[in-house]
């Protein structure tokens, strides 16, 4: 526990010391409020539900570059063998490093808060779709950590776990419109799997115990990926 | 205090270290030698639980590396072939971390990161951001890094690498004094540090033990004891000289050495008192009937050579 | 204990670890799956739109029963009108609660414009249409069944009635059972198998369709019958269209004894026609003369074009602005003062220029009104009654509440009109809903969707673009700044 909070802290710590984490909550915003603009530009609603759908498909560009130098960077400078000649399970390491990038995804909702201000000032919401919108983007953000952190994994070259991130998690969001590829029939299976269709429930404003095992078994695959890369990297 | 059997290290068809085998007693410190791509980082890795060995056992401070690898890392300071720095963290953050990682109390902590720097000589360096630190520097930072947690075990890999010749010597001082309290292993490349700290030394070439023991036995174990002979027979050709000593039974090899000759016996036969009554007897004058031990640096060239070639 | 040890690396490490990695994700995905199935959904938007209604989720539940696949086709409703966009997602929200609520549910979404083949297939030529099927039963919801607009300007809401519209269509794949109306005959009543223009053939195919069985009733020649003549048990309306002659006293009491026990009847009839006793027991007359109005459909002289009052079975019609036509039809007239037990509603009356013409001169062959002959409107062409069981009335204790339409123009149902009249079709149908108290199907009930519109003047959206897209990023940007400053100078 205490070895997890540690990481947590380093991690924060490094994003905050580094002008990267600034860059990534200016661009995380920057295309947020783009979305959130042309959301009520085009449709006049007071409502976050095109926002949401967008900003998760950004997101899963953004995560894995704020991910990739996780593992990557510490199996380049020697660092990750300090951490695992620490009295020290991988366990602890990995779960601290995904609540730290984690921590960074609510501060980017965090900053989001303005437009939800926006709707509340100009109009009147509704707030259990709000509450329920951010609940499902960040377990979203949930899974992209995750991914993002099983990519950096994989490989010692930032660039590469970074666009490796972005390859291993982009099928989530292509299987979901793959229907003119598979036909219907698949296509209703394939949406088990895909991201979105999860998601909406969420953006509506409904909280479905299916959808929200789908996060988390997600996360949960992909955290257990890493863990077993990580052992592997000590066999292989 | 750290017992290494047979332990084998494979990875997938190469074998990075073979049936590898020593033991270092509390409180020593044992040289670590070997060329490059010897394996000597493999075996220290192994020590240190960071890897898994193929076979063997290695039981450290106690503990056995494979069954209780956290209660070993608890109890072992370990600092890689690179100090294992977060560059944009200051010295002060970087040494906090590492206190809490390896869970030392909260009210020892900052204690400790004091008394570690004040050790390898950091003071006033806290807020000193370690990506801009030179080479020396960082070597302390990780030195300290190793300390923190105050471990029975030290291993350290190359610790002087990179140094200039005064922070060498400190570094050497340092491990010098921490000699005692701590068990070291160290490996190097420069063999007169390893002379100058090191009771103990483990050669290891091509992932095998070489050659083991203490300095005496590793050096006798590398390149035989000789004896430098120095004889003056006026008028004899230096050549029936070599001839005449030659012929002793107890005189294996003779080789001219400059204006001396170089003995080699057989080993446990001393041929000095037979050179010296030969030489008494043909009426020739002795000046020099020396044992000479080879230094490390000829063991080591001798080995890696004899084998390398 | 060196066994042991071996067998632990090798779970750990290697190929065996491979394996286990396997199987783990193996056991993730057989979680998901059982989730999937068990699953519980909360709804926490604020008027739960999206959570389906009991009476929906007890639909779906006995529609899954025998196991027969349901397909629910719903068509995106036009690009580019206002609106467009939250009906296409209203629409898709529901499909997607149906097809989490049910296993035999399979629904699909289709662009109008991009999948014009599926439509033709189909049959679709409407946007926003939605199509429920299940083996050879089929069922169409037009858009203006599910989408309706409230209001305009900022007050302007769009209204989603989706699920009711979809519950309905449930409804009716669930009712094997066909309703039967009966149609009297024996007094030169219109015929619904007669395919002439005097014939009631094309309101037979009508009802047909909507699961409504025209069944003629002739108590002259039922040669079952023993007794007095009865309304049988099985009727859910009876329809009495124009009869040239009287009832006999026999018919007649069948009649009062069908409502007595909470029947419901319809009563179409023409100027000059006799009525049943009934109309008059019900204290409604039908005075001499024609229902005339200045506005008449062209170019007819004797078809006034009737406004709709305000009963339930023409709220579509009014709202939709769907004329029905109606041709030479006697005025239907209910005293101010009526029983307790009766409760009347208007469905058709002529405008406020409306009278009743009782002859005298025409100009250029059209009836003038003339206040010193003709009987000054606006006047009732159709009326809607409710007989409340007891409180001395017609209707016994006990029963249920006995509907009457009264109506003074049979031409309505007839072929002629039905094919000529744009709202006759739909008149005729609710009014077999009304009559038989499918009045789900009729006045669409349910929660409306509603969209929260944000009001935005040019000056707010350039408030909102610079605060969004210029302030914010520049914000965390600027703290980027800083902080590498200050760590650069150490």
């Amino acid at each position: 526990m205490t070895a997890t909070f540690a990481i947590l802290k380093r991690e924060l710590l490094t994003y905050f010391v580094s002008p990267l984490a600034y860059v990534f909550l200016g661009v995380f915003l920057f295309l947020a409020g783009v979305f959130f603009y042309l959301g009520i530009a085009l449709t006049g609603e007071a409502s976050l539900r095109v926002m949401m759908g967008n900003v998760s498909i950004s997101l899963m560009f953004v995560l894995p570059m704020l991910t990739m130098r996780h593992f990557a960077e510490e199996q380049k400078t020697g660092t990750f063998e300090m951490l695992m000649t620490s009295p020290v399970s991988p366990v602890a390491i990995l779960v601290g490093k995904w609540l730290a990038s984690l921590t960074l995804c609510l501060l980017m909702l965090l900053g989001t808060g303005l437009f939800v201000a926006i709707l509340a000032y100009y109009g009147e919401p509704d707030w259990g779709v709000i509450a329920t919108s951010y609940l499902g983007l960040f377990l979203t953000c949930g899974v992209f950590c995750a991914g993002g952190l099983f990519a950096s994994s994989l490989t010692d070259d930032q660039v590469a776990a970074g666009m490796g991130g972005i390859v291993l998690l982009m099928p989530l969001w292509l299987v979901g419109s793959a229907s003119s590829l598979v036909g219907e029939e698949w296509q209703a299976r394939l949406d088990h799997l895909a991201l979105l269709p999860h998601l909406r429930s969420f953006t509506k404003g409904v909280i479905d115990t299916a959808d929200l095992s789908y996060f988390a078994l997600l996360t949960f695959g992909f955290l257990f990926l890493t863990f077993r890369t990580l052992e592997s990297r000590r066999w292989r | 205090m750290i017992e290494v059997e047979h332990l084998t290290k494979r990875y997938g068809a190469f074998t990075a270290i073979e049936d590898v085998s020593f033991s270092v007693p509390k409180g020593h410190v044992l040289g670590f030698i070997g060329p490059n791509g010897a394996g000597k980082t493999t075996t220290m890795r192994v020590l240190t639980g960071f890897l898994p060995a193929t076979e063997g056992r290695a039981v450290v401070a106690g503990f056995d590396v494979f069954e209780d690898p956290v209660e070993v890392k608890r109890r072992v300071g370990y600092l890689p072939e690179t100090p294992p720095l977060y560059r944009e963290l200051t010295v002060g953050e970087y040494l906090r971390f590492c206190a809490e990682l390896r869970d030392l109390p909260r009210a020892d902590r900052l204690r400790r990161v004091g008394e570690v720097m004040e050790r390898v000589g950091l003071r006033g360096w806290e807020r000193r951001v370690l990506g801009t630190l030179s080479k020396g520097y960082r070597q302390r930072v990780g030195l300290a890094q190793a300390l923190l947690h105050n471990p029975p075990v030290l291993i350290l890999d190359e610790p002087t690498s990179g140094l200039d010749p005064a922070q060498n010597v400190g570094v050497r001082e340092l491990i010098a004094g921490l000699a005692g309290d701590h068990t070291i292993i160290l490996s190097t490349h420069i063999l007169p540090e390893v002379e100058a700290l090191c009771a103990q030394v483990v050669l290891i070439n091509k992932g095998k033990i070489a050659a083991s023991g203490t300095m005496e036995a590793v050096r006798a174990q590398a390149a035989p004891a000789y004896y430098r002979v120095s004889l003056h027979a006026a008028g004899v050709e230096p050549a029936a000289v070599a001839r005449a000593v030659g012929a002793l039974a107890e005189v294996k090899v003779v080789q001219p050495d400059g204006e001396a000759l170089r003995v080699e016996s057989e080993p446990g036969v001393d041929p000095r008192p037979a050179i010296a009554s030969m030489a008494v007897g043909r009426g020739w004058g002795v000046s020099g009937l020396e044992r000479t031990i080879p230094t490390l640096e000829e063991a080591f060239l001798s080995i890696v050579g004899r084998e390398g070639a | 204990m060196a066994l042991s040890r071996q067998w632990r690396r090798r779970l750990a490490y290697g190929g065996n670890a491979t394996l286990v990695t396997g199987l783990v994700l193996a056991l993730l995905g057989v979680v998901y799956g059982v989730a999937d199935r068990n699953r519980a959904r909360f709804d926490f938007s604020s008027d739960s739109a999206n959570q389906l209604q009991p009476d929906t989720l007890k639909k779906l539940e006995l529609l899954a029963a025998d196991g027969q696949e349901v397909e629910v086709i719903a068509f995106s409703s036009q690009e580019g009108k206002a609106d467009t966009f939250f009906r296409n997602r209203a629409m898709k929200d529901l499909l997607a609660e149906l097809d989490v609520h049910s296993a035999t549910v399979k629904t699909r979404f289709v662009d109008f414009d991009r999948e014009r083949l599926t439509a033709e297939s189909l049959g679709v030529t409407e946007y926003g249409h939605l199509v429920v099927r299940r083996g050879e039963q089929r069922v169409d919801l037009k858009a203006r069944e599910i989408f309706r607009n409230q209001g305009t300007g900022a007050e302007r809401s769009l209204e989603f009635l989706g699920e009711s519209a979809f519950s309905r269509a449930a409804a009716q794949l669930l009712s094997n059972r066909r309703k039967v109306i009966y149609t009297l005959r024996g007094h030169g009543e219109l015929d619904p198998d007669e395919r002439g223009p005097g014939g009631l053939s094309e309101l037979k195919a009508l009802l047909d369709q909507e699961n409504y069985e025209l069944k003629p009733l002739d108590f002259f020649f039922d040669r079952e019958r023993t007794g007095a003549p009865t309304v049988p048990q099985d009727a859910a309306a009876l329809l009495i269209a124009r009869p040239k002659a009287a009832l006999t006293d026999a018919e007649e009491d069948a009649l009062i004894t069908y409502v007595a026990s909470g029947g419901a009847v319809g009563i179409f009839w023409d100027p000059g026609a006799p009525l049943p006793d009934l109309v008059e027991r019900l204290g409604v007359t039908s005075p001499e003369g024609v229902v005339m109005d200045k506005l008449r459909v062209f170019p007819y002289n004797d078809r006034p074009v009737p406004t709709y009052g305000g009963h339930a079975m023409v709220e579509d019609l009014r709202e939709e602005r769907i004329v029905t036509v109606v041709a030479h039809a006697a005025p239907v007239r209910v005293p101010e003062e009526l029983p307790a037990w009766i409760t009347p509603s208007t469905v058709l009356r002529t405008s406020r220029d409306g009278w009743i013409d009782r002859g005298g001169v025409l100009d250029k062959g059209a009836a003038v009104y003339e206040p010193d002959i003709d009987l000054i409107g606006p006047v009732d062409m159709a009326v809607a009654l409710e007989l409340s069981p007891g409180q001395g009335g017609l209707v016994n204790e006990g029963k249920r509440v006995s509907r009457v339409l009264l109506m003074g123009d049979a031409d309505a149902l007839s072929n002629m009109i039905m094919g000529e009249g744009p709202g006759n079709p739909s008149f005729a149908v609710n009014a077999a809903r009304w009559l038989t108290w499918d009045d789900a199907r009729l006045a669409v009930v349910g929660k409306p969707t509603r969209v929260r519109r944000l009001a935005l003047t040019e000056e707010d959206q350039g408030r909102i673009r610079w605060l969004v897209l210029g302030l914010l990023p520049a914000l965390s940007i600027l703290a980027g700044g800083a902080v590498w400053a200050n760590r650069r100078g150490r």
